[in-house]
């Protein structure tokens, strides 16, 4: 029964992308890249209108079922009935695929499915900050009735109480339309993002640049290790990297297709949800607004800033707003917040603390993602091959993903360096988090970016064809 | 071509070898994992005492790890996690203090040390306390 809510939600958020982008339901790279975005949007409001309910209605079954159940019929009927219209989203022309390829991205996809299984099974309620601070969060809001905002209570201050109900919200949905208690709903809820950003990434590079960029970023992702790990540990930073994914590749989608603003709108929609996933997903929301304008301004398109800007405030306004909505009524105090000024003036001038920092993030860029080979040697490695070599068209939406992906990790660092008490341990255990949030976007900047990649020979063009742009006979030279 | 193909494949190759590699680790965790600390175990043991819990419930908590003891705190997120709805605090001036104890038997010490008299033992480990009469008075 769980599942079958979590497929219902994932149906629900299907329709809802696919009322903004029909196209015919077939096997298709179009339809790939909605189911995949259906993952995050059936999640994100699934979750909003949990949360609204409890605030309004209380925790009773029947108003949650019935705003569900509305919620379901509102965003299926018109996706499903929608007729097909421009853009259709198809894999971009390029060099051919090589077979090897697409065996190395099944094979990667079989193992991490298995990395994920063997994870979840020696620890079915994830690692200890998931089950202690996420799915202790569902369990109150499941099991307290009325009494639901004990989940919110001083007592329980170590759970960070202001961390947003995104993933919680979720989990305490299908448990309660389920009327059951089970570690499969945060565990399924977990593989689904890691499979929606799977799917993202494969399906926005794919309609930019092509099947073997979409085919060997999706191997890169399901082989960095710590993307499997941390997705199966239930924690909520794959969600998050879902989210910033999604906003940055529909973005990038945007200015492929300038004449449809619904890229921007849901593109708002999402970096919403990655607010309400973390609090590290509020610097993002205000970071990818600044690179955007940024962005646009600097590459001469500055007439398509206002209406860009209002397609992704009027996305982003209902998941703001429940944010907001959250941190008034529900969420207790931010511990950094609480901090006062002197302190923060000593972090900020002590010297060994930026120092620490920088030499973390070293550490962790070159151990990143349990590889045997630092990853960032190999990248660096494929680009000395193959070069970068940016689509005057991409450059807008590659520097807005730049801009707003440095700006989000400076913000965190920022926060570490003049908040955090104890900074050795947070470099020690939650830098690779930070980045595990930014990789799969940043594997989209990577491959958006790179040179033209050629595997196969070309076929010698056949006798009496003709070339298609002059339209004259080719002629076969020896 | 030639250096485009290795580019690619050395990428690919990194990923899915990576992937074996730590598929090993999971795999080995996954089979040799020790039973004896983990949730499920933890939610065993407070089968009993869980039934009795209402929502809208405080208890104290007290146990017989040292101070300096790692895994101390990661047992009252534990019991924090398994006795959801109820609140669990690290203090011993509740009205219910739980004490979670590994010997045999709940030692009569632990709870003096703490001015506490013992009031339902649950088994597994699982007991619950009340402050003495002087100690509630105080706390008051």
């Amino acid at each position: 029964m769980t599942l079958l809510c979590l497929i219902a939600i994932w149906l629900g958020g299907f329709g809802l992308v696919r009322w903004m982008f029909p196209q015919p339901l077939r096997w298709s790279l179009h339809n790939i890249s909605l189911f995949s975005l259906g993952v995050g949007t059936g999640a994100g409001v699934a979750s909003c209108l949990y949360f609204l309910t409890l605030i309004l209605a209380g925790p009773g079954y029947a108003p949650l079922a019935s705003v569900a159940g509305a919620a379901l019929v509102i965003s299926l009927a018109p996706g499903l009935f929608a007729q097909p219209k421009a853009p259709a989203l198809n894999w971009a022309e390029g060099s051919a695929i090589p077979w090897y390829l697409t065996a190395l991205f099944v094979l990667a996809m079989a193992l991490a499915v298995t990395m994920f299984v063997g994870a979840v099974t020696a620890s079915p309620h994830g690692d200890e900050a998931a089950w202690s601070i996420w799915n202790l969060r569902a369990r109150f809001l499941f099991r307290a009735g009325p009494f639901w905002r004990d989940a919110f209570s001083s007592d329980l201050s170590w759970t960070h109480l202001d961390y947003p109900l995104l993933v919680p919200g979720l989990i305490a949905l299908c448990w309660k339309l389920a009327n059951q208690e089970s570690t499969d709903a945060p565990i399924a809820i977990a593989f689904l993002f890691a499979l929606g950003t799977t799917g993202v990434l494969v399906g926005a590079l794919g309609a930019l640049r092509g099947k073997v960029y979409a085919l060997l970023a999706g191997t890169l992702l399901l082989g960095t290790a710590s993307f499997i790990a941390l997705s199966a540990a239930l924690y909520g930073d794959v969600p998050l990297s879902f989210y910033i994914l999604a906003t940055l590749a529909l973005l990038c989608l945007q200015d492929r297709y300038p004449d449809n603003l619904s890229f921007c709108t849901l593109a708002g929609l999402m970096a919403g949800f990655a607010a309400w996933s973390r609090n590290e997903g509020a610097f993002f929301v205000v970071a990818v607004i600044v690179a955007r304008v940024v962005a646009l301004f600097r590459f001469h398109q500055r007439a398509a800033i206002v209406p860009q800007l209002i397609r992704i405030l009027a996305g982003l306004a209902a998941p703001l707003a429940v944010f907001i909505t959250f941190k008034l009524r529900l969420a207790g105090p931010n511990e950094y917040l609480s901090q006062p000024a002197s302190l923060i003036l000593k972090h900020l001038i002590d010297i060994g603390r930026w120092i620490l920092t920088a030499e973390g993030m070293v550490i962790v860029l070159f151990n990143f993602g349990r590889f045997l080979i630092p990853i960032i040697l190999a990248l660096a490695l494929y680009w000395y091959l193959v070069r970068f070599r940016v689509d005057a068209r991409d450059r807008a939406g590659l520097a807005t993903a730049g801009i707003a992906l440095s700006l989000t990790l400076a913000a965190q660092l920022l926060t570490d360096i003049l908040y955090l008490a104890n900074l050795p341990l947070e470099v020690n255990t939650s830098f690779e988090r930070i980045l595990v949030q930014l990789w799969p976007a940043a594997l989209l900047m990577f491959f958006l970016a790179s040179g033209p990649l050629q595997l196969v020979a070309p076929k010698p063009p056949e006798k009496g064809s003709r070339d298609k742009k002059t339209g004259k006979a080719v002629r076969q030279t020896r | 071509m030639a250096r485009h193909q290795f580019a690619l494949l050395s990428l690919a190759a990194i990923a899915i070898l990576s992937s074996f590699w730590f598929l090993v680790d999971v795999l080995g965790v996954a089979t040799q994992r020790s039973k004896a600390f983990g949730v499920s175990t933890f939610e065993t043991r407070f089968d009993e005492f869980r039934k009795t819990i209402q929502p809208h419930a405080v208890y104290g908590y007290i146990s017989d790890n040292s101070p300096n003891d790692p895994s101390a705190l990661a047992e009252f997120h534990l019991t924090q996690y398994t006795l959801a709805p109820a609140i669990i605090k690290p203090s011993r001036t509740e009205e219910l203090v739980i004490v979670n104890y590994h010997s045999k038997q709940l030692d009569g010490r632990l709870l003096m040390a703490n001015h506490l008299a013992p009031f339902r033992d649950f088994g597994n480990g699982v007991a619950l306390a009340k402050p003495e009469p002087t100690r509630t008075r105080k706390a008051r």
